[in-house]
């Protein structure tokens, strides 16, 4: 589904990913770990371009897209939800209309259509009555919720997740968790950068570990977790676990 | 880089000076027929000088009236032409004659040396004569030149009473542009005398007891005693035909009969000289409402036009395409870095070269294209200070530029930005009394008139302070309730 070849990308002269090559199937959960500045949020977000890779190929279904136009680049991060680690949901809009503004105005959904959908949605991560409610009046895992239901109001073919959950009091992540496990079971393809571990080790089809611009070693996650093969791999889990 | 500079600034000036025609562009005369074509006569004076040219009511309407007017009237109907009179400081007359905007200065004005230099004067149409204004408790202390020894003196900047000033010994001068203000230095003692014209002296000293005039004993040359018509140099036809208007003036001796006339409208303009402030507000209310309509207009078009125009200047600085980006901020930079005063002149006087841009359009272009430069910077600000979290929300989610400046980041730098478009609105409606300069009778303009036809020197001062007040704080008002509106934090 994405096909990632020979990615490089530099900010300056710092170069953040040396080269990645990487392969995400249909279906497939794919979860990133390792240490800080490793560059895998870089890598999510090559994915959909709002990173611009400084060298190598990105395609996705059939298309690749770098030197794509503006405007059918659109069209494909239409395809490709993303959740944040910082939430970023609209603070001057309610939170249905967070969910209809995108449908409505760039695919041109009728705004019924579209507001059934995001009260659907809403139920679906257990917050069918905020609809009316602004943003300031979440707590942090509400807003994550909202901000995944808002990615799914979409219908995207694949879901991009970038540490979705750092930024949230401990007691909040469970219920964020809790969404996106459901939502891998419904058969989303996911990519998802995190430091949950016990989330890597029960729901993820392939974990890929990252360090220093590369991805130094990839395999399921009794095989990452069990018997890392690669010194940097251990050394990383040695500490967090 | 010095050596650059230095040749910036050349080529600077050489290019202003290419953009001013200079005279010789009119050698060819023919003004005349150019005034007739045009089936109107454009006069430019300046309407605080009573009996010559002061605001009065006629019919129910607020006109320029005086002995000048007069004439003008009588010179226009001689060439079959319609009259029209623009109102503007003294000191503009001679640069909006230069630039075109108008076609002869009738205002008093003496054919001084310095004068005849750069514009072609008329006959004498008046003999006049120059007065000391002192304060009535002064009579007699002061009743020469001499006996104004190494006093301060007020005289209006660029007048021939500026010249004649400096006969009195070891005098210390204070210029103002205008009139009534040197009278109410005069009577707050900030100044012991006022240098002014003969006719407009007297006038003012029978409309207020606490005033007292003489006529100074001034040398003077024989061509500073009188009043005189100025046109643009090499426009010899026109000058003709004033001159033939004003010799039959002068040989039926009907400047006898206009300057009655005045006073009449004088006399008028100055009922019940014992009026409260109550009556003042109703005698003058009319010119108060048309100098607020006229600020309120220039503010409201001008905030309207500069929002529009700031928010593409401000999407052009934030532009990847460095042309772009170069274009907006030299604009920024050099309208914020040029005063608002000069930009409104070079609008009104550098435009009237090429076409007749009336001073009101000329004003407004003037605020507009200033506030633009302020409102885009206010803009980028606003946008700028909005999460750049919200932006990769919107494209992720397949929105356009377009659609997530419209959706997304407009709105939200709109409520950051809101209180300081409000006080850009605000210094807008007191910024604006700058084109009083050309002539836009908006409310310091009117204060102006105000202030000249009642002989009054604060009152409409104060008038004019509370209805600012009461502009900007109703504004201030309507500006927070929908800042209250847009809060959803």
């Amino acid at each position: 589904m994405i096909s990632v070849k020979h990615l490089k990308k530099s900010f300056g002269k710092n170069e953040v990913l040396k080269d990645i090559n990487e392969e995400i199937n249909q279906g497939e959960v794919v979860v990133v770990i390792g240490p800080s500045g490793s560059g895998k949020s870089t890598f999510l977000r090559c994915l959909n371009l709002l990173e611009e890779p400084t060298d190598g190929e990105i395609v996705f279904e059939g298309t690749p897209l770098t030197g794509l136009k503006e405007q059918d680049l659109n069209q494909l991060r239409q395809k490709m939800g993303m959740v944040f680690q910082q939430f970023n949901l609209f603070p001057h809009m309610t939170v249905q209309k967070n969910l209809t503004i995108s449908p409505v105005q760039s695919k041109g959904t009728k705004k019924e259509l579209a507001e059934e959908k995001a009260g659907q949605l809403l139920k679906q991560v257990g917050l069918g009555d905020k609809l009316e409610a602004y943003p300031a009046s979440l707590s942090g895992g509400q807003k994550q919720r909202v901000a995944i239901a808002r990615a799914l109001a979409m219908d995207p073919d694949v879901m991009l997740f970038d540490e979705p959950t750092s930024a949230l009091d401990p007691e909040m992540v469970g219920e964020v968790l809790n969404v996106m496990n459901q939502l891998a079971k419904s058969g989303m393809t996911m990519v998802v950068v995190t430091h949950e571990m016990g989330f890597a080790r029960e729901v993820a089809d392939r974990v890929l570990f990252m360090d220093d611009g590369y991805i130094v070693e990839q395999g399921t996650p009794d095989e990452i977790f069990q018997n890392p093969q690669h010194p940097r791999t251990k050394d990383f889990l040695a500490k967090i676990l | 880089m010095k050596k650059t500079f230095k040749a910036f600034i050349a080529f600077f000036i050489l290019a202003i000076t290419l953009l001013i025609p200079t005279q010789s562009v009119h050698a060819e005369d023919g003004s005349l027929e150019r005034v007739k074509e045009n089936g109107e006569l454009v006069i430019g004076t300046s309407a605080d000088f009573p009996p010559f040219e002061f605001y009065a009511e006629v019919d129910g309407e607020q006109e320029i009236v005086g002995m000048d007017m007069a004439i003008a009237r009588k010179i226009a109907e001689d060439m079959g032409v319609e009259l029209v009179i623009r109102d503007m400081e003294f000191d503009s007359l001679i640069p909006a004659l230069e630039a075109s905007n108008i076609d002869m200065i009738v205002a008093g004005m003496t054919p001084t040396a310095e004068r005849r230099k750069s514009v072609n004067f008329s006959d004498i149409y008046y003999q006049t004569f120059q007065n000391i204004m002192v304060r009535a408790e002064d009579e007699g202390i002061y009743d020469s030149v001499d006996s104004l020894r190494g006093q301060k003196v007020g005289v209006q900047t660029a007048s021939l009473q500026e010249q004649l000033a400096q006969q009195i010994p070891d005098v210390e001068l204070m210029q103002l542009g205008n009139i009534n203000d040197l009278i109410l230095a005069l009577q707050t003692n900030r100044i012991e005398a006022v240098v002014m014209q003969g006719p407009n002296a007297v006038a003012h000293a029978e409309n207020d007891n606490t005033l007292y005039t003489f006529e100074g004993d001034f040398e003077l040359d024989e061509e500073d005693q009188g009043s005189a018509i100025a046109m643009r140099m090499g426009e010899d036809s026109l000058a003709a035909a004033v001159n033939d208007s004003l010799g039959e003036i002068l040989e039926n001796g009907l400047i006898e009969e206009y300057l009655g006339t005045a006073g009449e409208y004088m006399a008028g303009s100055t009922d019940g000289d014992e009026e409260t402030s109550e009556s003042f507000v109703g005698t003058y209310w009319s010119y108060f409402a048309d100098g607020m309509y006229v600020t309120l207009l220039i503010s409201v078009i001008s905030v309207l036009v500069g929002m529009v125009l700031g928010f593409f200047l401000s999407l052009m600085r934030l532009a990847k395409n460095i042309v772009l980006r170069l274009i907006a901020s030299s604009y920024v930079e050099f309208v914020r870095g040029t005063p608002l005063m000069i930009q409104v002149m070079f609008i009104y006087f550098g435009v009237g070269v090429f076409f007749d841009l009336p001073a009101l359009t000329a004003g407004i272009i003037a605020v507009s294209l200033n506030s633009g430069a302020y409102i885009c910077e206010i803009i980028r600000g606003g946008l700028n200070s909005v999460d750049s979290g919200q932006s990769e929300a919107a494209r992720s989610l397949g929105m356009s530029k377009n659609q997530a400046m419209r959706y997304i980041l407009f709105p939200q730098a709109l409520k950051n930005i809101w209180p300081a478009l409000g006080n850009e609105f605000i210094t807008i409606i007191k910024e604006s009394s700058i084109v009083s300069v050309i002539g836009v009778g908006e409310l310091i303009f009117q204060t102006r008139i105000v202030r000249s036809a009642s002989f009054k020197g604060i009152l409409p001062l104060f008038v004019t302070m509370i209805i600012y007040f009461f502009l900007t704080f109703t504004l201030s008002k309507i500006l927070n309730y929908f800042e209250g509106r847009m809060n959803h934090d």
